[in-house]
């Protein structure tokens, strides 16, 4: 909302500074934005009497004229305007002067005269888009003055954040009635005397409202004999300074007092309304109109509200006027409405039709109804004086819902422990008055009644927020409060943030990057991964394409920041995320299940290739190593990892990781082809774990301590000569299931594959231990010939 | 008596036999040849039966002399060579060679932003709550007094799922889910991932937020500035000052913005005798939003607003960071460089 200082001052006596009161302001909850100086590009230019005006010697358009701009000298200059003429008074820019679009005035030589300066029009100041002709200015004007103050345009203009609840605010007069509050000024309307003629209109006309829910109040005053022409410059310039195009007298004066008093008012052409009445009633469904800015509207039953007269729709109520009725040069008779509307009626409309006006804005946050008998009369007055038209006698009228101010008890002590200050009597009773309420009873007990413009105040606790507001929250002490506990609040398992917070810090520990992806990508991005479509949750109005779809798995985000990394030359990459994926659950309150998840994603050479260690791109024992020592950070056992082969979409190797038997994620390497869509070109290796399984086996894991050994332990080497397909899980199986005496541990130490051969040599150390006695070398020899006997019948191995 | 010559002759033999070698080798292979179950000392000792037996007690306590001078000479010459060694090896270290790290991850500097915030209000006896991020209607604007069809609608540009199921645009659900899960006193915290519809240099359609909320009997505004005094000057230090100005949000009344002093300036609003650019001069920046719980709202969650009072604030995490941190553009948050992930390390 733009605020015009100068403006404002018609209402209230604010000596002060436009910084003042932006600052002051800000601090009762009206945030100054910015302060604007719209006609800061033109303060140079100054005023100008056109002595003498002769036609150029040497162009056919071209005037030489002699110009008294207060300088002391006469200045000759070369006009090119069609409607310049002697005795004229005119806005004149001097040599030395920079306009608005940037252009600097220069003496110069037109087809061989002189000229020292330019004669301005409307557009070269940035006024309007009026350039037919020079600007002519009132002879009263004095030759030298600045233009900015000899019109006293409205150079101070402050630009205010209005929240939603202020829809006072949004009009100069509710600005004038805050800043009155809060400098202690006296506030002043404007008086309003009609000059009403003729007959009473209203006899024969009437005004309908079927449904009172949808209008509380609808009010029309008639002008007649009014003369279509551009306002004065008072009015134009003003307009322009708070951000309204000037369009003509009429419709400028409905625009003035919409930013004056917060009224929306329409003007209709009187004569293109039909039958002598006017309906205000809901669209039906279907039913087309066509609006002020050319477009043609289908309404909708249930939702719109339309304006009629005796045959047609004439307007889109509260947002946007009828073109058939519209205001044009040739309008003589005038009817302004002037009506109180459903707030949420009109939002609906203006949010569907994607049609905010500054009327609709105002609606949706309500109009003050008793303000508004006001607002019309000053506006038929202020009509009729710029249009020459006369206000017939009678207002035609329909309210069948009069304004009932909400009456509020105020609780002093209420107000006093709720801001925890002390409040005296006096300043609960001068802030309420303050701000237009009438306020009965004494002492603690108040009985407060809002004034209309305020609809914001319906109950105590609105109350409550004027005191502060007006104490200055500033003011309120600062205490830290007791947080009470119960016992109750103790021995709950690890909240849910703090668990993931914990795997984040694994992942840190272990030496991984966290990202953050947003959680929606494009559909496209999950059919690349070939991830199915039946449990995808789309967005109904996305941005773009690009954030259509919640993710259903981490991993595509991840791959993403691995695709920008790369594309920035970052080659190696150590990353995870841990956030929710999302699929469709119709059981879900949400539609929506939310599984919170690891992903990780090795890419490229873990180490730089600094010394000691040898570049080395990554590979699964990497990615492998990882998910182990995570899951073994979780208190679980080592999972059981095992191959997947052709069903995972993206993934090929994959390997389904399994914790106590069940299934907790999967790991592997993408497909090439996959992975080129990401600029992967090496081997790009990705984990997925769910946290809400890992985090049941987790809870349910139970670290116990156990006695250290005291015997010493005993090894042996065995080397398996094993076909390249045989996997170390068989061996593995083999040796823990085959039920060999003393066997503690074992682990494969050694791993060779001869050339030429279709064979890898695998060497697994084993560990033997006895709790309670030394073993003796025969006791050993002779369990390992026992798993060496085991591998070679069971796995067809050799020794 | 030769053999007592040979036996004493042993010892100059060593003696210029050590001054002859300078490794550890060469002093091995003369301590076998000297000392060795085969060597020279053996091989005298092994002709003792030649003696007549009266000598022999005198012969053997000179080769024992013997014996001992031979390993004192030889230890003395391995100690001064490992000496050397040592002092060599001393001497060529060199303390510039690069150190072999371990990997060095990091947590995304919202994690770290995000869990500051929550751990101080864990030291203030806060607990932090969780939930969904796909939510309804309800519990996104109903319970939090935002009716449809209201104008404050439009402070927040909502990303739909369904007709009543939305992106949560703000964590501020999980105030009405607690209130619903809990009875007072309670005092909770809920960071997490919100959704708006906005998308521009200095919006991105995903960030975070940290919501809080205390309810208890009898809290107050005094109540709700002291605690996020206290709070600010934990995340930017003592010198920090807060400045409450009215606001607007409907789950809250009275509402207020909080600013804090420039982290730029210091509040002067200039540095360097330039217009501070991060406060634009004003000396203050903003930081969160926050009030006193609508009694609507408590009505909502079926709390006596008689009964009860409390305070809520909410606060963008990416903001703090950026206040914090000197992070100049929003968007490299989610585009996850590891060149901008790892200086939060």
């Amino acid at each position: 909302m733009l605020l015009s200082l100068k403006w404002l001052r018609e209402f209230v006596p604010f000596e002060g500074t436009a910084e003042e009161l932006g600052a002051r302001l800000t601090l009762l909850g009206l945030e100054m934005e910015d302060l604007l100086h719209p006609y800061d590009g033109i303060k140079d230019i100054v005023i100008g009497k056109v002595l003498t005006c002769e036609p150029h010697p040497q162009s056919d358009h071209l005037h030489v004229c002699t110009v008294d701009a207060g300088t002391g000298e006469v200045l000759p200059i070369v006009c090119g305007a069609p409607n310049v003429a002697a005795g004229q008074t005119v806005p004149v820019a001097l040599v030395g002067t920079t306009m608005p679009d940037g252009m600097k005035i220069k003496a110069a030589k037109l087809r061989g005269e002189a000229s020292h300066g330019m004669i301005c029009s409307e557009r070269e100041l940035g006024l309007s888009e009026e350039h037919s002709g020079i600007l002519v200015l009132p002879d009263t004007l004095r030759a030298g003055e600045k233009f900015v103050d000899a019109l006293d345009l409205d150079r101070d203009i402050l630009e205010i954040g209005i929240t939603p609840n202020r829809a006072d605010c949004l009009s100069m007069l509710g600005f004038a009635r805050e800043t009155a509050l809060a400098f202690n000024l006296p506030l002043t309307l404007p008086q309003v005397q009609i000059e009403e003629s003729g007959a009473d209109w209203t006899h024969d006309f009437a005004v309908e409202i079927p449904d009172p829910e949808l209008c509380q109040a609808y009010r029309l005053r008639l002008l007649e004999g009014v003369r279509i022409a551009p306002s004065p410059a008072s009015i134009r310039y003003r307009l322009h300074a708070v951000g309204v195009r000037a369009i003509s007298n009429v419709v400028d004066v409905t625009n003035y007092i919409l930013m004056e008093l917060g009224q929306p008012l329409h003007a209709f052409d009187r004569d293109l309304i039909e039958g002598n009445k006017i309906i205000v009633s809901a669209a039906q469904e279907g039913e087309r109109l066509v609006t002020l800015d050319g477009q043609e509207r289908i309404l909708r039953a249930g939702a719109d509200l339309l304006i009629r007269d005796g045959v047609k729709p004439v307007a889109l109520a509260g947002v946007m006027g009828g073109a058939n009725t519209e205001i044009n040069a040739e309008s003589r008779n005038v009817l302004i409405e002037c009506a109180i509307f459903r707030p949420g009626t009109i939002r609906r409309t203006a949010r569907r039709l994607g049609l905010s006006s500054e009327a609709s804005y105002r609606y949706e946050r309500g109009v003050d109804q008793v303000g508004s008998v006001y607002a019309l009369e000053r506006a038929a007055a202020l009509m009729a004086s710029l249009s020459g038209g006369c206000v017939r006698t009678g207002v035609a009228c329909c309210e069948p819902r009069p304004w009932q101010a909400p009456v509020i008890n105020f609780r002093k002590p209420k107000a006093v422990s709720l801001l925890g200050i002390d409040l005296d009597d006096t300043f609960c009773r001068d802030t309420f008055t303050g701000m237009g309420c009438t306020v009965e009873g004494q002492g603690e007990q108040l009985t407060v009644t809002a004034p209309s413009w305020r609809q914001d105040l319906s109950r105590e606790a609105d109350l409550i927020e004027e005191l502060a507001r007006v104490y200055g929250m500033d003011a309120i002490p600062e205490k830290l409060p007791f947080v009470h506990r119960s016992l109750d609040d103790f021995g709950h398992p690890e909240s849910h943030y703090d668990f993931l917070l914990r795997v984040k810090r694994w992942g840190s520990a272990a030496g991984l990057n966290e990202a953050e992806n947003y959680s929606f990508l494009s559909h496209k991005d999950l059919d690349l991964l070939g991830l199915p479509k039946e449990d995808r949750i789309s967005i109904l109005n996305p941005l773009s394409e690009e954030q259509a779809v919640l993710r259903t798995e981490l991993t595509p985000g991840l791959l993403g920041t691995v695709r920008h990394n790369i594309a920035h030359g970052n080659t190696s990459l150590r990353l995870f995320e841990v956030a929710n994926a999302f699929t469709l659950d119709k059981t879900s309150e949400t539609t929506a299940k939310e599984s919170p998840k690891l992903a990780i994603a090795l890419y490229g050479p873990l180490r730089a290739g600094n010394w000691p260690d040898a570049e080395r791109d990554a590979d699964y024992s990497d990615l492998r190593g990882l998910v182990e020592h995570f899951i073994t950070y979780l208190d679980l056992p080592m999972p059981v990892c095992r191959r997947d082969d052709g069903s995972h979409p993206y993934l090929s190797p994959c390997v389904v990781i399994e914790v106590a038997g069940e299934s907790v994620g999967v790991m592997g390497r993408v497909r090439p082809a996959q992975a080129d869509a990401f600029h992967a070109h090496k081997p790009l290796w990705t984990a997925e774990l769910d946290l809400t399984i890992l985090r049941k086996l987790h809870d349910a894991a139970r670290v116990q301590f156990k006695p250290l050994a005291v015997y010493p332990a005993s090894t042996r080497d065995i080397t398996v000569m094993a076909p390249a397909m045989l996997s170390v899980n068989a061996i593995n199986d083999c040796l823990a299931g085959g039920d060999i005496r003393f066997l503690e541990s074992f682990t494969l130490v050694d791993l060779f594959e001869p050339e030429g051969k279709d064979e890898r040599n695998l060497t697994f150390r084993l560990v033997f231990r006895h709790p309670e006695r030394t073993l003796k070398d025969a006791e050993i020899d002779k369990e390992r010939e026992k798993a060496c006997a085991l591998l070679t019948s069971s796995l067809g191995v050799r020794i | 008596m030769d053999l007592v010559k040979e036996l004493e002759g042993l010892i100059p033999e060593l003696e210029e036999g050590l001054n002859q070698s300078s490794d550890l080798q060469g002093l091995e292979a003369l301590r076998v040849d000297f000392l060795g179950r085969k060597g020279r000392l053996a091989k005298i000792m092994a002709r003792l039966p030649e003696l007549p037996a009266a000598e022999r007690p005198q012969l053997g306590q000179l080769a024992n002399t013997v014996k001992q001078r031979l390993t004192e000479l030889f230890d003395a010459r391995k100690n001064a060579l490992d000496a050397a060694r040592e002092a060599a090896l001393v001497a060529r270290f060199d303390a510039g060679m690069p150190g072999n790290m371990p990997w060095k991850g990091s947590l995304h500097v919202v994690t770290q932003v995000m869990e500051e915030l929550c751990a101080t209000f864990r030291t203030l006896g806060y607990d932090v709550v969780s939930g969904p991020e796909v939510e309804t209607d309800f519990y996104n604007f109903e319970a939090l007094n935002l009716p449809a069809d209201h104008p404050a609608r439009d402070m927040q540009d909502t990303l739909y799922i369904q007709d009543k199921i939305v992106l949560r645009t703000h964590t501020s659900p999980m105030q009405a889910r607690t209130m619903l899960s809990r009875k007072p006193p309670l005092a909770v915290v809920a960071p997490g991932r919100v959704y708006r519809r906005d998308s521009d240099l200095t919006h991105t359609p995903m960030f975070h937020q940290v919501e809080g909320l205390m309810v208890d009997k009898h809290v107050s505004m005094a109540d709700l500035r002291g605690t996020l005094t206290a709070f600010m000057r934990a995340v930017f230090g003592p010198q920090t000052r807060v400045r409450f100005r009215p606001s607007f949000f409907p789950f809250t009344e009275p509402s207020a913005e909080v600013d804090i002093s420039c982290v730029m300036c210091g509040g002067k609003g200039h540095a360097h005798g330039e217009t501070c650019r991060v406060c634009k001069g004003t000396g203050w920046v903003e930081i969160l939003g926050c009030g006193m719980v609508d009694p609507n709202v408590f009505v909502h969650v079926g709390y006596d607003p008689e009964e009860v009072t409390g305070f809520a604030f909410g606060l963008g995490v990416e903001r703090i960071a950026m206040l914090k941190y000197g992070i100049g553009d929003l968007r490299m948050f989610f585009e996850n460089d590891v060149r901008f992930l790892a200086q939060f390390a």
